[in-house]
């Protein structure tokens, strides 16, 4: 399964996504998708270092399906944060 | 209004002080996540979806025209210009940085307001009458019992890490405009035959995954002796309430586990052994608090004026305003104002920040310096003589808050839901709002009559679904957002828990479904004054299960007339 990882800023709070050079992006386009369990684990460990670092917090992965070469969330709840706004 | 002394301006500002220095230790790393936690909890700090949220304590849901002023300029300064007013009368802010929270709590202490107690397993903000002081029907002013418990409350040692969060409303009227049969603690203000006044207390409702209706622990605690007894229910919620499972901590669960009378038999030997004179109010300070929420005499004017008689004449929308959203006041020649934040397709309890200053202009020109929090999520205008009516529509218009439905079927209840929320499992806002759209023409909710539909996006029940005469349930079905509905519930004096009509429906079926249920009651009501709630008890749940579920109804996927899109 496609996954990719998230996080909130911890200054800010807004949604961010781990890229594919370790930074963390604001746009889920730009983030890192992890196709296998290796790849998984690098992700963890980069943002593991992350909250360490206090960059982020609230880290976890979700599932994605790729769209036109885009990863697209599976749920609700990660569409409307990758929206970065409500619905309404 | 009650205003804060140095003591509580001292503590407030203290707490602000103490989270400066705590928030600074997180940003530098001296403090982990796990650590901070439960520290910017206990500041009202949450972390949502999009950014951190701040709840902001409005004691009893009242406010000064220069603390809405002042939450606006915060909401303007440090949000999108936007406050949600929710249903424990507070002030939540989405989109907060946590770099910021201490500054927004300095701007909040130097209104004399804060976030204290707004979180966390404590007494939270004790709610009551929206109309307290100013209502035809009370006994007391309920804010001033209100008051005594929030002093009482506020950072109290032994309530500070309770098995779970504890909700107390209190109401002094013959009307229960405070929901109390659902709350941790419901106290029912009442007069003795010989004329004292005291309480009668509730104990165990709440809503939730586990939904009760509060039963009577005790039928007259005397007022100097409230505190006292409140001490010995939570000494025993202390002590025995579960501290192994969420699910179960709070005192309903344990009211449910014990029997009312065992609970009975607990708290009252606990009152018996307590220090009475150690626990209870000092004499001479209910006298200190009553004086400081006496109301500056207000002037004496004429319940009849021309020029009002003329506009109701002459404009249809005025009158159509008057008649649903103002309600009696205990003065000759005044009234209480609603004002609505329910506008159809607008989220429901959202103002704006010139909305909120628009009011606060009113609020300092028409009604005294003082507006209400409603639990159902909109304002009130407490002190407005009647001959200023026309005056303060005209400014609600200007503003876009002159909507005519205070307890219509567009008068929604509503949690934010997954547009914003950590736990909810489905949206809440746009289905608000397609049902809004539905009914808003103004003639057919009139028709309808006075109906409570609220909704949650999961099963926490902020949105109080289990006491809407029609209550909407988020949840999650296989991924999909889904709709259980609910009839029959009532959180006033005949409080009742909504029972499930059957199984869920999908977002966009939930409006016709509604309409259903609707235009069924419309078909069943033996005259236009019987209410839906009294339809249902009479008729009983089958005819709207007929309505919903039965051949060629509304079915799960239904067509859609105005589909919700994400």
């Amino acid at each position: 399964m496609s996954m990719v990882v998230t996080a909130n800023q911890l200054r800010s709070g807004a949604v961010v996504y781990l890229g594919s050079t370790g930074d963390w992006v604001d746009a889920i386009d730009h983030a890192t998708v992890a196709e296998d369990a290796g790849a998984m684990q690098r992700l963890e460990a980069i943002a593991a270092a992350a909250v360490e670092h206090c960059e982020v917090t609230a880290v976890y992965a979700f599932a994605v399906q790729i769209v036109g070469g885009r990863p697209v969330p599976l749920t609700m709840r990660e569409r409307i944060r990758a929206a970065k706004a409500p619905t309404v | 209004m009650y205003r804060y002394d140095d003591f509580d301006r001292h503590l407030v500002a203290e707490r602000v002080q103490s989270f400066r220095d705590q928030v600074a230790r997180r940003l530098s790393g001296e403090l982990t996540e796990e650590q901070f936690k439960p520290l910017r909890l206990q500041n009202g700090l949450y972390l949502q979806l999009h950014a951190y949220m701040l709840r902001i304590a409005i004691p009893y849901g009242v406010l000064g025209t220069r603390q809405l002023r002042r939450l606006a300029q915060i909401s303007r300064r440090f949000d999108r210009g936007l406050g949600h007013f929710t249903t424990r009368q507070n002030l939540q802010l989405n989109w907060i940085r946590l770099e910021d929270a201490p500054d927004i709590l300095d701007a909040l202490a130097e209104v004399g307001m804060h976030a204290i107690q707004t979180s966390g397993n404590c007494i939270r903000n004790v709610t009551t009458d929206p109309y307290a002081g100013v209502a035809v029907d009370e006994i007391e002013d309920a804010r001033i019992w209100a008051e005594v418990l929030r002093q009482w409350s506020t950072v109290h040692p032994e309530f500070s890490f309770l098995p779970r969060k504890f909700k107390i409303a209190v109401t002094a009227a013959a009307e229960d405009r405070a929901a109390t049969a659902f709350h941790d603690i419901g106290l029912r203000l009442t007069r003795a035959n010989g004329g004292a006044t005291g309480f009668r207390v509730l104990v165990g409702g709440g809503q939730g995954r586990s939904p009760y209706i509060a039963q009577t622990l005790s039928e007259f605690v005397p007022q100097q002796h409230l505190l006292s007894y409140l001490e010995a229910i939570l000494r025993v919620y202390n002590l025995h309430g579960r501290r192994d499972n969420i699910y179960k901590a709070r005192i309903k669960i344990l009211v449910h586990a014990l029997g009312i009378d065992e609970m009975r038999r607990q708290v009252e030997a606990e009152w018996a052994a307590m220090d009475k004179d150690a626990l209870d109010l000092p004499p001479g300070e209910l006298a200190r608090i009553r004086a400081r929420f006496a109301s500056r005499p207000l002037p004496l004017v004429e319940w009849q004026d021309a020029a009002i008689d003329a506009r109701r004449r002459a404009d249809a929308a005025f009158a159509r305003w008057e008649k649903n959203n103002v309600r009696p006041h205990r003065s000759a020649g005044r009234a209480i104002v609603n004002v609505s934040l329910k506008e159809p397709g607008k989220v429901p309890g959202d103002a704006n920040a010139a909305q909120m200053e628009v009011v606060a202009d009113l609020a300092e020109r028409y009604s005294h310096d003082e507006v209400r929090v409603t639990y159902q999520q909109s304002l009130v205008l407490p002190h407005v003589a009647v001959r200023d009516l026309p005056a303060v529509y005209d400014g609600l218009v200007a503003a876009g808050l002159a909507t005519a439905n205070t307890d219509l079927v567009t008068d929604i209840i509503a949690c934010p839901g997954l547009d914003y929320c950590n736990l909810a499992n489905a949206r809440a806002i746009p289905v608000a709002q397609a049902i809004a759209r539905r009914f808003a023409e103004p003639a057919r909710a009139e028709a309808i009559g006075r109906i409570r539909l609220n909704i949650s996006g999961c099963i926490n029940a902020c949105g109080h679904h289990h006491a809407g005469n029609i209550g909407i349930l988020g949840v999650d079905k296989k991924g999909t957002e889904h709709y259980q509905i609910t009839i029959g519930g009532s959180p006033g004096d005949d409080a009742a828990i909504g029972s499930i009509l059957g199984p869920s429906f999908p977002a966009e079926a939930v409006p016709d479904a509604i309409e259903a249920i609707i235009d069924t009651y419309l078909s069943l009501r033996s005259k236009p004054a019987e209410s839906f709630l009294d339809t249902v008890r009479r008729v009983g749940l089958e005819p709207f299960r007929e309505t919903l579920y039965g051949t060629g109804r509304v079915a799960a996927d239904a067509p859609t007339k105005e589909p919700v899109h994400v």
